[in-house]
């Protein structure tokens, strides 16, 4: 199978308007597409409509080389997992059992988790780093465990598609980098296919390895992150004033020579 | 694992067993003095004695619908609460109570007038008819006011409009058999027979099991539609069974019970508190039980306070549940700012 996902002429919008319109994206096993461009741009709607939260408006999207409209909602289950911005606010549930409805789609008609699914949670959460917070409120602990076991939930959904909204915001820089380490693991270890959206641009060249840059309603520019971290994509995608962007994305990819993200598994760290 | 696992059962038996222990409490007081031995002897020998005749035909058909009912109502309210995304919701807050009760007042004292006597299905049927209506205007408002304290103060409202109506429905039909109603109109399980115990049954168990049978997809539901949906949850059909079952069950405890306050929003509640989860595969049995209980013990409270007058149920589940409720609306608005 050589694309495990693409999208052809997609328009992606609320209502009857196009926010970005003709967007062809495809990813393979293992690689990291990250879509990036200024707040509003409509990035997350692309992603809403991939996993289903929104209607698209036109065009198709291929999964698995099959016609994502052909699917059902079991078969998207099993094909496509997410981590939404959106916080989730689940009453008396460890982190645990967030993790655990992952397994939603393996268990069986009462939902009870059988040994090997156990296994599968406590190993995504593992994945993640997460094992001294497993047994806590899932409301109690930290936005950065929050998040990293939003990740160990898609992790233990274990589909070939992973589709992350914005999965750094609002962490510290330890945690942005022990997230996206797991994401470039899976991506690179396990195969799995990444669409991602990101505004921390520094991260970008170390982490993807396709970049959607978004702007005007349409899909200004695709390639390599060396292709789009120039002076004129960044002006374009941030209405920079002219000249700024040229020295941003000096420094940009400068900072991102130094990042150690090497795809390895963070070491747990005792942090709530 | 194993421990929760551990504490549910226990908790569970803990329950079952109180639950026991109100049963045969229930049996024994009353206006007529019936001893414990006594009841345990006609129960086994269903002897056709005075005592025997008020425990066959009184009070043990009135204590299982007690029991069924109060554990419907809790289940309703559960629903509710999940489909709302919300712990301040339940039938009589929201009005869907008073709507079913309105229905079911219409439907006698029309059907009364052209000299049928309705049957209990069709008691059933009316409220169920007189619940989906209310819920529809429920969630109507619901689309509008986004804020949950304000569509319970819309929901007491409706209620207050449907209480009104029957009230003045009641009031100008003076067939004697609608003089009945009044009492029933506030809420109350005197005078039900084996008929309304064995029709309520039926309904009840079958709506708790499929609602049990759903709590998979339920659990899904309570970590928002996005990641629901992306489990692979039909959001759209989930909804529609909510809102049928949980109508289903107030509507069947309308019809035979009135309507009964309180039950619905701060049961769940309490069980959330006691059993330490909001996993629907522990809760909606759990409710069940927790409901039945209190249903029950408030029932002999309404029968045994002011003996030989009794008080409406829901004058009594108010007294005790209504503390709960505020209790709810002020924590989670602390919780919140």
């Amino acid at each position: 199978m050589d694309k495990l996902i693409s999208t052809l002429k997609l328009d992606v919008g609320y209502g009857k308007e196009p926010v970005v319109s003709d967007v062809n994206i495809e990813v393979s096993p293992g690689e990291i597409l990250a879509i990036i461009g200024a707040n509003g741009a409509g990035k997350s709607t692309i992603l809403k409509t991939i996993v289903r939260q929104l209607k698209k408006l036109d065009g198709e999207i291929r999964i698995c080389e099959l016609n994502e409209a052909s699917l059902s909602e079991e078969d998207m289950a099993k094909k496509i997992s997410m981590v939404l911005t959106e916080r989730i606010h689940p009453e008396l549930m460890t982190c645990f059992d967030v993790v655990a409805t992952g397994r939603y789609p393996y268990t069986g008609r009462l939902g009870i988790l059988s040994a090997d699914d156990i296994k599968a949670v406590n190993e995504a959460i593992h994945t993640v780093g997460a094992d001294e917070v497993a047994n806590k409120d899932f409301s109690k602990v930290s936005d950065g465990q929050r998040q990293r076991i939003m990740l160990a939930r898609a992790i233990c959904q274990d589909t070939d598609i992973m589709i992350l909204d914005e999965p750094t915001s609002f962490l510290d820089i330890q945690y942005k980098l022990d997230i996206l380490s797991v994401i470039r693991h899976l991506a690179k270890e396990k195969g799995k296919a990444v669409i991602m959206t990101i505004h921390e641009l520094e991260f970008v060249p170390a982490l993807a390895d396709k970049v959607v840059a978004v702007a005007d309603k349409k899909v200004y520019k695709i390639g390599t992150p060396e292709e789009i971290f120039t002076g004129e994509t960044l002006e374009k995608l941030y209405a920079m004033k002219p000249g700024t962007g040229t020295q941003i994305t000096e420094g940009l990819l400068a900072y991102s020579k130094c990042l150690p993200l090497e795809g390895k598994v963070p070491n747990g760290r005792m942090r709530c | 694992m194993n421990s929760c696992r551990n504490r549910y059962s226990l908790l569970f038996i803990i329950m079952c067993i109180i639950l026991a222990g109100c049963f045969c409490l229930g049996l024994a007081v009353g206006s007529a003095d019936i001893s414990v031995i006594e009841v345990i002897k006609i129960l086994f020998t269903s002897a056709q004695t005075g005592s025997g005749k008020i425990i066959i035909s009184i009070r043990l058909p009135r204590i299982i619908a007690a029991i069924i009912l109060g554990g419907a109502l809790s289940v309703s309210g559960y629903l509710l609460q999940i489909f709302f995304g919300n712990p301040i919701a339940g039938p009589y807050v929201l009005g869907i109570s008073s709507g079913a009760k309105l229905f079911v007042a219409l439907s006698m004292v029309f059907l009364l007038g052209k000299g049928i006597v309705i049957n209990s299905l069709v008691m059933v049927i009316a409220a169920f008819i007189g619940s989906i209506i209310a819920m529809a205007i429920v969630m109507a408002l619901a689309g509008k006011v986004k804020n949950m304290s304000l569509l319970v103060v819309c929901g007491v409202m409706i209620g207050y409009i449907c209480s009104a109506i029957t009230e003045f429905v009641i009031t100008f039909a003076d067939d004697s058999n609608i003089v009945n109603l009044h009492n029933w109109s506030l809420g109350s399980f005197s005078g039900i027979s084996w008929d309304y115990v064995w029709v309520s049954l039926i309904i009840v168990v079958l709506a708790v099991l499929i609602s049990f049978f759903m709590s998979k997809p339920i659990g899904a539901y309570q970590m928002g539609e996005a990641y629901a949906r992306n489990m692979g949850v039909n959001i759209k059909l989930l909804r529609g069974i909510l809102i049928l079952l949980s109508s289903i069950l107030s509507a069947t405890v309308t019809a035979f019970a009135g309507p009964i306050s309180f039950v619905g929003i701060a049961v769940p509640h309490i069980m959330r508190g006691v059993m330490k989860t909001a996993k629907p595969i522990i809760m909606i049995p759990a409710c069940f039980l927790g409901g039945a209980i209190i249903t029950l013990l408030c029932d002999c409270v309404a029968r045994t306070a002011f003996a030989p007058t009794e008080v409406s149920i829901s004058s009594v589940t108010a007294i005790f549940l209504a503390p709960v409720v505020i209790y709810i609306l002020v924590s989670r608005r602390m919780n919140h700012g």
